[in-house]
């Protein structure tokens, strides 16, 4: 399969700080990649620094064939990558719809806001009963799908999971990751950023090893789970 | 009874006059914690612009006054891009531009005086005659001021509630970056919010100016009083201001009424006071969550 | 405690100033650069508050008048002689200052801000909308709080009679010595124990307020010690110029002062004197566009928070030790 996105040993960090060093990579045009790694350790930073939020210091960001580093944000959006930041970050005053709809922003996303919504509601039902609710008011798991869903409402080519399991009860973890993995196989591309490596190493065709802002390691699933030394290492199991 | 009718009507005219003035600041403070120390500049600057139309080019009022929105509107927007844009992502934002915008109204303020002189002059955009309600007149300015607010309001809603720009404006207030992953480029949304401000401000001194007359420095009474009652209603509070002005000129027309002219800025502020410290975060205000 | 640096360029700085009436003779740079000493007290006490306290206070043009406005009252209601008023007026200005602090202080930044630009407008319009006459002296009605005039002849530091048309020299000298005080005060605020807790407060919130750092006693101790020297300030102008009025209060003034500490840079120590330096400079420089004045001064204001927060303090060139950042090697 083509490169969707193509990482060329980026740097980024904030300030005189480097916390993401001359990583490259490729995301497959469909699919779970999965990026793993210790917290702390530059996988946030990798996805800000994609959804153009965190400034390049070094390298080339290529997507789709166009080089899109030191764009802005909206540009980047419109250009088909999609970031659903750690921790949700709704609107949280805005209802679950309104949330929805800023998903669909930007015009050629509002154009099919409607068959989009329908697509969202059969995936996650549970927002269809939840639509008029403030977005303050849900629990951490109807969150996590709201932030999933106003991702799935802008389209996009690529669609970028910041731990989509963070701070959720098992039951719940499972039941995200069901509609992730669903996302996956349906063809879409996805990139996935998961602390715990055992949750994704079964679904993602590439992992990608960040350890102290560097790329470590990178092969698939299956390959990671036969190499208890790296496990050892890096992610202490 | 006829006392009732004319602290109400006095009361309410003051208080829809506070709201207009309210609440573009509201909705700056709101959308980016922008605290615009121009404002006040930008009311004389839109009372002036509207006078100079109807006086010295004989226009018709509302073109003046529409003339006074968009001198405003444009000065708004070159606040942003001038003091805002430069310092948006910079710690100590809200210091700086509240220092930076005091700066800019002491320019706006003196370039007024320079062209207009310090002499008070009245201003043309002034409705004759007045309605009787028992005993009490009650001039037709005030109902048109009355009339203005409200068609504002319900504007400004159906802008926040119904529009793709209010919901940019709603959601990039409530989380910027989320806005941005969003697709929404922010500072062009910020541009909007501070032109409209200026629009606004432009409106509230015409108004402001009606009633009493055109000043250079007649801005910075309304405008420390919009703030109050911004802190009032909670900074950024749009339509909390809304139900404050209110109130507030209503309890401005009674103390008035009960202690005189000139204690009824020391009581303003005395309750002022009692209200933050029994709400902190104003009446209607939420604590903000921290953002590191 | 002040490092031994601090104290030597202060003691240059105070020793360069105490020649300027000996070598000119022309009474108007003497008077001038009196002025000059009155405004660096009220920005270097104000820095305190703002920079270092991160109080984002605009009363402190109120505290000046309440300390001008004591000094005033307690001379011509009571006859006090001037030297006791000034320590009455500097502890009535601490005892406000204290007052308003508590009511503001508890709350969010530019809450402070709005609340405490309140209560110097209020203050002003209480001066200045009172009419009721509380006196009836020969010169005509005297509200209590002086109306719009003000007041004059309440009393002064016997120097007129002393030294005779001499008696700015002195005046001169005392505001050069309450100005190294207000300077040490500061010095002492900056380095010693609530410098510290500030900078804790600063570099890490959580972790000072965990060990019993309380922002709002530190604050309120900074917002009422620095009113001292304010009052204090205050009191020596109306001294100094035999007149106290409500044009204090004004606006044309608080900017004036801010953009000191602005083009200096907030939180430094010796940033705001060089500020109040230049700007007193700048605006005599401008005399003859008296005009433009609050223009420059706005253009002056809104330049350096935009492209240059840090003042002039903050340009590479300038050595002398910073506040924040570098740590005290000895």
């Amino acid at each position: 399969m083509t490169a969707l996105l193509q990482l060329d040993g980026i740097s980024a960090g904030y300030g005189n700080q480097t916390v993401l060093r001359e990583v490259s990579l490729a995301v497959a045009d469909g699919g779970m990649t999965a990026i793993i790694g210790p917290n702390g350790h530059g996988k946030t930073t990798l996805l800000r620094a994609i959804s153009g939020l965190m400034p390049l210091k070094a390298g080339r960001i290529v997507f789709d064939g166009h080089d899109i580093g030191g764009r802005r944000p909206d540009e980047i959006v419109a250009a088909g990558i999609i970031h659903v930041p750690q921790g949700d970050m709704l609107f949280p005053e805005l209802t679950v719809l309104e949330n929805l709809l800023m998903g669909a922003y930007l015009p050629q996303a509002a154009a099919e806001s409607g068959r989009r919504l329908e697509e969202v509601f059969a995936l996650l039902p549970k927002l269809r009963d939840r639509r008029a609710q403030i977005a303050s008011t849900l629990s951490g798991g109807e969150r996590r799908m709201v932030g999933i869903g106003r991702g799935l409402m802008a389209g996009g080519r690529l669609l970028m999971l910041d731990e989509p399991s963070l701070g959720l009860a098992p039951i719940v973890i499972d039941q995200i990751y069901e509609v992730v993995d669903e996302l996956a196989r349906s063809g879409r591309a996805v990139l996935v950023v998961e602390e715990n490596a055992a949750r994704v190493a079964d679904k993602a065709v590439l992992m990608a090893l960040l350890d102290n802002g560097r790329l470590v390691w990178s092969g698939a699933g299956a390959e990671l789970m036969a190499r208890p030394e790296i496990l050892a290492t890096y992610l202490g199991a | 009874m006829d006392v009732i009718v004319q602290i109400i009507a006095s009361g309410l005219t003051m208080g829809a006059m506070y709201a207009i003035s309210t609440i573009g600041l509201a909705l700056v403070y709101g959308s980016l914690n922008m605290l615009n120390m121009a404002h006040g500049a930008l009311l004389a600057l839109g009372g002036y612009v509207c006078y100079f139309a109807m006086a010295h080019l004989g226009l018709h009022p509302l073109i003046g006054l529409l003339g006074a929105m968009v001198v405003c509107g444009v000065a708004g927007l070159a606040i942003f891009l001038v003091a805002a844009r430069p310092m948006l992502r910079a710690e100590n934002f809200e210091t700086r531009i509240f220092i930076a915008t005091i700066g800019i109204g002491a320019i706006i303020e003196n370039i007024v005086l320079r062209l207009f002189g310090p002499q008070p002059t009245p201003q043309p955009f002034n409705l004759s005659g007045a309605i009787v309600i028992g005993q009490v007149h009650v001039p037709n300015q005030n109902l048109l001021i009355l009339g203005l607010a409200l068609l504002l309001m319900a504007g400004l809603a159906l802008l926040l509630q119904r529009t793709r720009l209010g919901r940019a404006i709603r959601a990039t207030a409530q989380n910027r970056e989320a806005a941005q992953l969003m697709g929404v480029r922010v500072s062009f949304v910020y541009a909007q919010v501070l032109a409209l401000s200026g629009g606004l401000a432009a409106i509230s001194g015409v108004m402001i100016s009606s009633l009493s007359s055109l000043l250079p420095n007649m801005g910075g009474d309304p405008m420390l009083k919009a703030f109050i009652i911004c802190v009032v209603a909670g900074l950024g509070n749009v339509y909390g201001a809304v139900a404050a002005a209110i109130v507030l000129g209503l309890l401005e027309a009674m103390a008035q009424y009960v202690l005189g002219v000139q204690y009824s800025f020391a009581i303003l502020l005395l309750l002022v006071i009692l209200v933050l410290i029994w709400r902190p975060f104003g009446l209607f205000g939420r604590r903000q969550v921290v953002r590191l | 405690m002040p490092t031994r640096r601090d104290l030597l360029i202060l003691a240059v700085l105070v020793a360069l100033a105490a020649l300027i009436p000996l070598v000119t003779g022309m009474r108007y740079i003497v008077t001038q650069a009196t002025l000059f000493f009155i405004w660096a007290i009220v920005v270097t006490q104000w820095n305190l508050v703002l920079g270092v306290g991160g109080i984002f206070s605009l009363a402190q043009m109120a505290l000046f008048a309440v300390g001008a406005y004591s000094t005033a009252m307690l001379g011509y209601y009571f006859e006090l002689p001037m030297l006791l008023a000034m320590p009455i007026a500097a502890l009535v200005t601490v005892l406000v200052s204290t007052l308003v602090g508590a009511a503001c202080l508890r709350l969010k930044g530019p809450y402070v801000a709005l609340l405490t630009l309140a209560v110097a407008q209020m203050l002003y319009l209480l001066i200045t909308n009172d009419t009721a006459c509380f006196t009836n002296p020969p010169s005509g009605c005297m509200p209590f709080f002086g109306g719009v005039r003000g007041f004059t002849r309440f009393g002064d530091l016997g120097f007129r009679e002393l030294l005779g048309g001499k008696w700015y020299v002195a005046h001169f000298y005392v505001g050069l010595f309450l100005l190294a005080l207000a300077v040490l005060f500061s010095l002492a605020i900056i380095r010693g124990p609530m410098g510290l807790a500030f900078q804790a407060l600063r570099d890490n919130p959580g972790c000072a307020m965990s060990r019993g750092v309380s922002k709002f006693k530190y604050q309120l101790w900074l917002f009422a010690l620095s009113a001292f020297f304010t009052g204090l300030a205050g009191s020596f102008y109306a001294i100094n110029f035999a007149a106290i009025g409500p044009t204090v209060f004004s606006i044309s003034l608080l900017l004036f002062l801010m953009s000191m500490i602005v083009v200096g840079g907030i939180g430094t120590i010796w940033g705001p004197l060089l500020g109040a330096l230049i700007l007193m400079l700048t605006d005599e420089a401008m005399r003859e566009f008296g005009d433009w004045r609050d223009i420059g001064l706005g253009l002056i204001l809104a330049g350096f928070v935009i492209f240059l927060p840090r003042g002039l303090m903050g340009l590479p060139v300038a050595r002398l030790p910073r506040l924040s950042g570098r740590r005290r090697a000895d």
